[in-house]
């Protein structure tokens, strides 16, 4: 208790900053919840529950669709990211191969402004026929997420004893059979939160989705930037569908946090 | 022998060289030949060679380009130094042991940069919404008049938005930062009787001059590419008063359908870009140089 008291100041801080981190996330979670009479006093302090706009959501609009899409496009990103980055990352970090040169680029494609790609992309999708496909939003989303899985995975890899591989390969294995059979479950933490970062980056991403995709092929950021453009204001719903975006990328999160400086310092940073 | 074979590490590095080739070097060296080309969507057949002229028009005489860039670099200004002071507030406050339930607000307090920032930017467009919002009705209960999307509140509005989502990013790298300092130098300051603010002042902080110098790279590289909020909120307005770079190309490109003319523009932003990160590494390196 004395401690408590003791630290009430910075508690109070840290209270402020928590306040106004959560308080946009419940007033849109009882938004879901109002009727749009109620949204409209925001200072009236009771209101009478209704599901409406759950309902609505659930049931009757595209939203499951584009989650549906929003988690195809993100899998795929992610696992054809992992097959061909978690190998490369392996090279880098036990044979730097390529050298900084190589490390530098996978850094610096990760910076690259989409605004940059999205005219190319665009038109090769448009002559590949791939327009409104989930394919053309998959290899958009690969341009920053390859590169990002392979630099988050070179840190996991670096702190793998070389031992490991060296007594796999006396025993038997050859150099392919030892990485995939002995090092990859070894990092297999540093894989999970690798494939989780960038779900959370594809599912977030608006700028190509919004581009590439097409009535059957819109995942659900653009879906939720319809709400308030093309059918007028329907607050309710679109808070319906907005806290269902949201809430897997607040339990993700949660798993990602732990291993997240050591993948993005990409090997420079212990941790 | 015909030929050396691959060896293993090389094949383990082929299939990614072999995909950021295809997705990566081939996309942007199309888009360097479409810069060239007065290259418009509504009649890609009759595009025809300009030469550089599209980037000396640009640079010349479009106004709306050097607004769009003028306000892309006062967001990422006002947004970056304020996610710096929070940032390292928190920091802080987090990396002391006798901070109580430390652990619970580091991982609460990073959740907003995980967040769909299209849903952010909406969630603040309701919130801040003159009729609807809590905030104004708040705030006018109080007798503050704000109009948080006018000509010439909507962009620092739109950095707000930013620093509540991103000083997360800041806070985890500043933390890691903190956490991998040597303790002997602040023993030893604790001991000579340096106040609590001397310590940061003289150690904490030159200590710390990577981490931030890092973090700030990387945070004003993805604020360039800010584009959801004003997607969400704004769309430019009022006026070009939140036309931020990403928006222009965007607008240009696909409203207008200048596709020559958004790859030039994209060009020139990135070497903008390049332009910044040399300048702020050679101004912070300087300054660490003359300290010595």
């Amino acid at each position: 208790m004395k401690r408590l008291q003791r630290e009430a100041p910075i508690l109070l801080i840290l209270s402020f900053a928590l306040g106004v981190m959560l308080f946009p996330y419940l007033w849109t979670l009882l938004a879901s919840f109002k009727t749009e009479a109620a949204i409209n006093r925001p200072l009236a302090l009771g209101f009478t529950p209704t599901f409406a706009h759950w309902r609505a959501v659930l049931m009757e609009s595209s939203v499951p669709l584009q989650a549906r899409n929003s988690l195809l496009v993100g899998a795929l990103t992610v696992g054809v990211a992992l097959l061909i980055g978690a190998p490369a990352a392996y090279a880098f970090a036990r044979f730097n191969v390529g050298g900084p040169g190589l490390r530098f680029t996978m850094l610096a494609a990760q910076m690259l402004p989409p605004a940059t790609l999205i005219v190319p992309l665009f038109l090769i999708m448009y002559s590949l026929q791939l327009l409104d496909s989930l394919l053309a939003i998959v290899a958009a989303h690969l341009t920053f997420i390859l590169p990002l899985t392979t630099w988050f995975l070179i840190g996991f890899f670096d702190d793998v004893p070389r031992d490991l591989e060296e007594q796999a390969m006396v025993d038997g294995c050859t150099p392919w059979q030892a990485f995939y059979k002995v090092v990859l479950p070894t990092i297999r933490p540093g894989m999970t939160a690798a494939a989780l970062f960038g779900f959370v980056l594809s599912w977030n991403d608006l700028f190509y989705a919004l581009l590439l995709s097409g009535k059957n092929s819109a995942t659900l950021p653009v879906g939720i930037a319809g709400f308030w453009t093309f059918r007028g204001i329907e607050m309710g719903r679109m808070s319906a569908a907005i806290i269902l975006a949201v809430i897997p990328m607040v339990v993700a999160s949660f798993f990602v946090q732990k291993y997240l400086v050591r993948g993005l310092g990409g090997g420079a940073i212990k941790g | 022998m015909l030929k050396p074979p691959l060896t293993f590490k090389h094949r383990l590095v082929l299939p990614l060289l072999l995909s950021l080739v295809l997705i990566l070097g081939y996309p942007l060296a199309f888009s360097l030949w479409i810069s060239l080309h007065d290259y418009r969507l509504t009649a890609i057949e009759q595009a025809r060679w300009v030469g550089w002229a599209q980037y000396f028009t640009i640079l010349t005489q479009n106004a709306s380009f050097w607004n769009a860039l003028a306000n892309t670099l006062r967001f990422v200004g006002m947004a970056v130094s304020l996610e710096l002071v929070f940032g390292l507030l928190l920091a802080l406050l987090l990396h002391r042991k006798a901070t109580p339930f430390r652990h619970f607000f580091r991982a609460v307090l990073l959740v907003p940069m995980f967040v769909t920032p299209i849903a952010v930017g909406l969630m603040f467009r309701f919130l801040l919404n003159s009729q609807l919002g809590v905030v104004p009705s708040v705030l006018r209960a109080l007798g503050i008049t704000i109009d948080w999307f006018s000509a010439q509140q909507a962009l620092i509005t739109l950095a707000l938005i930013d620093v509540w989502q991103w000083t997360p990013f800041m806070l985890l790298l500043l933390l890691a930062g903190l956490e991998s300092l040597p303790e002997e130098p602040f023993e030893a300051a604790r001991v000579d009787g340096a106040s609590s603010l001397q310590i940061f002042w003289h150690l904490t902080l030159p200590m710390l001059r990577p981490t931030i110098l890092a973090a700030v790279v990387i945070r004003m590289l993805d604020a360039f590419k800010v584009y959801e909020y004003v997607y969400a909120i704004t769309r430019g307005g009022p006026g070009e008063s939140t036309e931020t770079i990403q928006y222009h190309i965007y607008r240009v490109g696909f409203l207008y359908f200048r596709l020559g003319e958004a790859s030039a523009m994209s060009y020139i932003l990135i070497a903008v870009i390049l332009m910044l990160v040399v300048l702020l590494f050679y101004a912070l390196r300087r300054e660490s140089l003359s300290q010595r």
